[in-house]
């Protein structure tokens, strides 16, 4: 068992997103962290999604996959890696909006990440996670392997993480 | 010196979809007398409801094998392994470094019954790895078949796994007897899967285990009316 737990919450229509999620929760793990994996729910209706196949059938395998975050996961976690689409942030910014409700984000750091590194997405969910108290943790640039920033992403931001746990408790 | 370790003895998860007995502490259940034995860290008794499963999650430096008795088993990882487990064949995991993997029922219409089992790997970070094999199941019908060792290249093939631990399965008839020595310093798990057989002449129930140390054989014998189905460990 890791001493940091890290919580991935992502939001993917077709795939993409969960791909850099996955990549940034391995890195988590291979930071010797423990993981939770959760897929935010759509806003879309379902007569919306039903009309696009290909979101459709990506969404039937990922229900399987993934549960939508829970109330005790940001609780539970130290650092919460978030991964949106490029063009679409809404939902993961509500859901971020949302943390301050469940228990206090004070000294947690938050870490997202989007394909590309796109700040038009990026940076409504920077401000959500500075509003409820998470150390915001960037990115950076985006680099020609996504998958492998990712993980270096995931491995870094867990380490973060752990080096303000043992700072906090030494103080203590 | 041989102790039994009872199956209704066993920790016990019901999720609905999934109901798992813990020969060792897992999960939810902690019990500091049963934590594993020697390498042998889990040992996990699942039923998994119809197109149910467990959904997308990590783990490292562990070696994962399942072993299916009934139904199937749907595999995919972030190596990009994706494969579907049956009866009579055998999946191996090496974590190391560290892995995210989905095990779900394959059948929308059967329950799946399988045996989880993690060994503590000889050492952390190793590469992870994937390895998947079937092997005719008259080759466990009467003796040990090799399931997973440390030993490369076998014949006939075995998963490789990272410790110095083997483990065998055998399907013994009721009266059928295999007899395996131990060499000293050596300790063994024998797991009932199915039925029942007597071990050193102690009787082991559907789900039993028995933790052996400080013997120098074993003596496995199919008992009851249909005999019975094991797994056996050969641990340093």
């Amino acid at each position: 068992m890791g001493d940091i737990n890290a919580l991935v919450v992502f939001y993917s229509r077709y795939g993409t997103t969960e791909k850099l999620a996955l990549a940034a929760g391995l890195g988590a793990i291979q930071a010797d962290a423990n993981i939770r994996l959760r897929r935010v729910a759509d806003r879309a209706d379902a007569a919306t999604i039903d009309a696009d196949a290909n979101w459709k059938k990506n969404l039937d395998r990922m229900n399987r996959d993934y549960v939508v975050p829970r109330p005790a996961d940001p609780v539970w976690a130290d650092v919460i890696i978030l991964a949106t689409p490029e063009d679409i942030s809404t939902e993961v910014e509500s859901y971020v909006s949302s943390l301050s409700s469940l228990g206090s984000m004070n000294g947690k750091v938050a870490a997202p990440l989007a394909p590309g590194s796109r700040q038009s997405a990026l940076k409504p969910i920077y401000s959500a996670a500075a509003c409820c108290g998470l150390i915001v943790a960037p990115c950076g640039e985006s680099s020609d392997d996504p998958i492998a920033s990712a993980t270096a992403f995931g491995q870094r931001v867990t380490e973060m993480a752990r080096a303000l746990k043992r700072g906090r408790e030494s103080f203590t | 010196m041989l102790i039994l370790r009872k199956a209704e003895e066993r920790g016990k998860s019901d999720l609905g979809w999934l109901t798992s007995y813990h020969t060792f502490s897992f999960g939810g259940y902690t019990d500091p007398n049963h934590m594993g034995f020697r390498a042998l860290r889990v040992l996990n008794d699942d039923r998994v409801a119809p197109g149910k499963g467990f959904g997308a999650h990590g783990h490292r430096d562990m070696e994962i094998l399942s072993y299916v008795l009934e139904g199937k088993l749907a595999h995919k990882d972030s190596m990009g392994e994706e494969h579907v487990l049956g009866p009579n064949e055998v999946q191996a995991m090496s974590a190391g470094s560290g892995v995210i993997h989905s095990e779900f029922n394959g059948s929308d219409t059967e329950p799946t019954h399988f045996f989880q089992i993690w060994l503590i790997p000889e050492s952390r970070g190793i590469k992870p790895s994937y390895q998947q094999f079937a092997y005719d199941p008259g080759e466990k019908r009467g003796t040990l078949r090799l399931i997973a060792g440390p030993d490369t290249n076998t014949d006939p093939p075995a998963a490789f796994i990272h410790q110095d631990a083997r483990m065998y399965a055998a399907v013994l008839g009721d009266g059928e007897t295999i007899h395996y020595p131990i060499p000293k310093g050596r300790h063994a798990w024998v797991q009932n899967a199915a039925g029942q057989i007597d071990v050193n002449g102690m009787t082991l129930k559907e789900g039993d285990g028995l933790a052996v140390s400080d013997e120098t054989s074993l003596t496995l014998r199919g008992a009851g009316t249909a005999g019975g189905e094991l797994l056996l460990f050969d641990l340093a």
